[in-house]
């Protein structure tokens, strides 16, 4: 399965575009990381816990996105695209958008 | 997840291209019939036997009970799935998700301890000291300033006041704070001390005294918070406690921000408690040393009591130890009490009930 946020994928021809396809995750970074990403906010610093979980949440995003496209017969997801927000104030939601293709 | 191409040889028939996505457990399979449906499979790890071609650039899948055998080129594939398998083979403990969740544990629990250990020994240390650095000229005009703005000031009861403050001074209590006594003429049983030298007390309260030696235990108590700067140390431990609280809970939800809160404010209700045990405890000692009958204190429980029979509530909800606890606990501080009758404090006494 290629992934990739380009529109085209060089040298290889879109044979068939299956549909947009998207996933999304929503993930709450638990009360004891939401302490120690405040503890963070106090003393300055990158704040790993949170970023651990952003990552969590990405992974889990595109994994989703990946088995949408399997499951259409497509071996690839062009133009994928990320966004990231938050939701009820301190939960993270990532969101994966792509088109799915067979080259 | 990785995801990689392949071929994927089905029972009775010819091979076809395939998607393969590798999860933490299984692998997927993805790829179309002869017919144009889309098929999809999904082998648990467990399930499967990995072998590399000879000449090594191809990776053979098979499924234990499953027909179909999955070709993947290269032998990244086969490394990345013998990882795969060798991790789930270990228990738990030892996996590398294990290992990171201990560690993890174990961090949070040595953190979470050591903010306890700072909320509960640190903070309020700090609060009562920074409060001992309040000077007594501030205390006094934030009393005062209390005091104006529950208008209590309009509702004294000036003849009362003055023989009541020549009653505290009869018991000759040193003291580094000027201590004003005013009665007020309101329907309330109860008295209160504010920061820097004022005693509230209320007239139906004083109306229920009987003896002097109540009296005494009373203005004893409220002189006691005055003294020991409890309503200074009650702000700074408050003020202490939110701030390093909602340095921790600030940015959390509505309903962390209650629970939190809540708490809050029962332990803050049980420092409350201990002060007012203090207080007893202290006004009891004063009393003793000038051997005024201790039973001046359980006289007055037991005229607060009669004053609220049907409020009382569960004692951690209140900002005073339950009345029958702390008549037990004073009767136990009290026996053999040297006790005398002190005619001057009698007498200011009865001159205090005829201006009622």
């Amino acid at each position: 399965m290629i992934i990739t946020t380009t529109s085209i994928i060089e040298g290889k021809p879109v044979q068939e575009y299956l549909g947009i396809i998207n996933a999304q995750s929503i993930i709450g970074a638990n009360i004891f990381k939401d302490i120690f990403a405040g503890l963070r906010d106090v003393f300055g610093g990158r704040s790993k816990t949170y970023e651990r979980v952003l990552e969590e949440a990405k992974e889990d995003a595109l994994r989703e996105l990946t088995q949408k496209a399997q499951a259409m017969g497509a071996n690839g997801i062009l133009a994928v695209d990320l966004d990231f927000e938050t939701v009820g104030g301190s939960m993270l939601m990532v969101i994966a958008t792509g088109t799915a293709v067979r080259i | 997840m990785k995801s990689y191409f392949g071929t994927y040889h089905q029972p009775g028939a010819g091979p076809v291209e395939s998607t393969v996505l590798v999860f933490d457990k299984m692998i997927s399979i993805g790829y179309s019939k002869t017919d144009g449906s889309n098929q999809m499979l999904q082998w648990p790890l467990k399930d499967l036997t990995i072998t590399t071609e000879r000449s090594g650039d191809c990776t053979l899948l098979r499924h234990l009970q499953m027909q179909g055998e999955l070709r993947i080129n290269g032998t990244e594939a086969a490394t990345h799935i013998q990882s795969l398998q060798e991790e789930l083979q270990k228990p738990w403990i030892k996996r590398s998700s294990g290992r990171d969740w201990i560690r993890s544990t174990m961090v949070f629990l040595g953190i979470a301890g050591l903010l306890v250990l700072v909320y509960l020994l640190i903070v309020p240390w700090l609060s009562e000291k920074l409060a001992s650095k309040v000077p007594a000229a501030t205390e006094r005009e934030m009393g005062d300033a209390v005091y104006n703005a529950m208008g209590m000031d309009t509702k004294e009861d000036k003849a009362s006041s003055a023989v009541l403050n020549e009653f505290f001074k009869a018991m000759n209590i040193p003291s580094r704070y000027d201590i004003r006594i005013s009665v007020v003429d309101d329907g309330v049983i109860n008295a209160f001390a504010l920061p820097g030298g004022r005693i509230v007390v209320y007239k139906p309260l004083l109306m229920q005294i009987r003896s002097y030696p109540e009296l005494a235990a009373l203005l004893s108590h409220e002189f006691t918070h005055i003294n020991e700067r409890h309503a200074t140390k009650r702000i700074f431990r408050s003020l202490g406690s939110r701030i390093f609280i909602s340095l921790l809970f600030g940015k959390f939800g509505a309903v962390t921000n209650v629970l939190v809160s809540q708490a809050e404010n029962l332990k803050h209700l049980q420092y409350s408690r201990n002060l007012e045990k203090e207080a007893d405890m202290e006004g009891l000692r004063i009393l003793m040393e000038r051997k005024i009958d201790p039973a001046g204190f359980t006289d007055l429980f037991k005229h607060l009591k009669n004053a609220a029979p049907g409020s009382a509530l569960p004692e951690f909800l209140g900002s005073h130890p339950d009345t029958d606890k702390r008549m037990e606990y004073i009767q136990k501080a009290a026996p053999g009490a040297e006790i005398k009758e002190i005619e001057k404090l009698s007498a200011i006494f009865d001159q205090l009930k005829n201006t009622l």
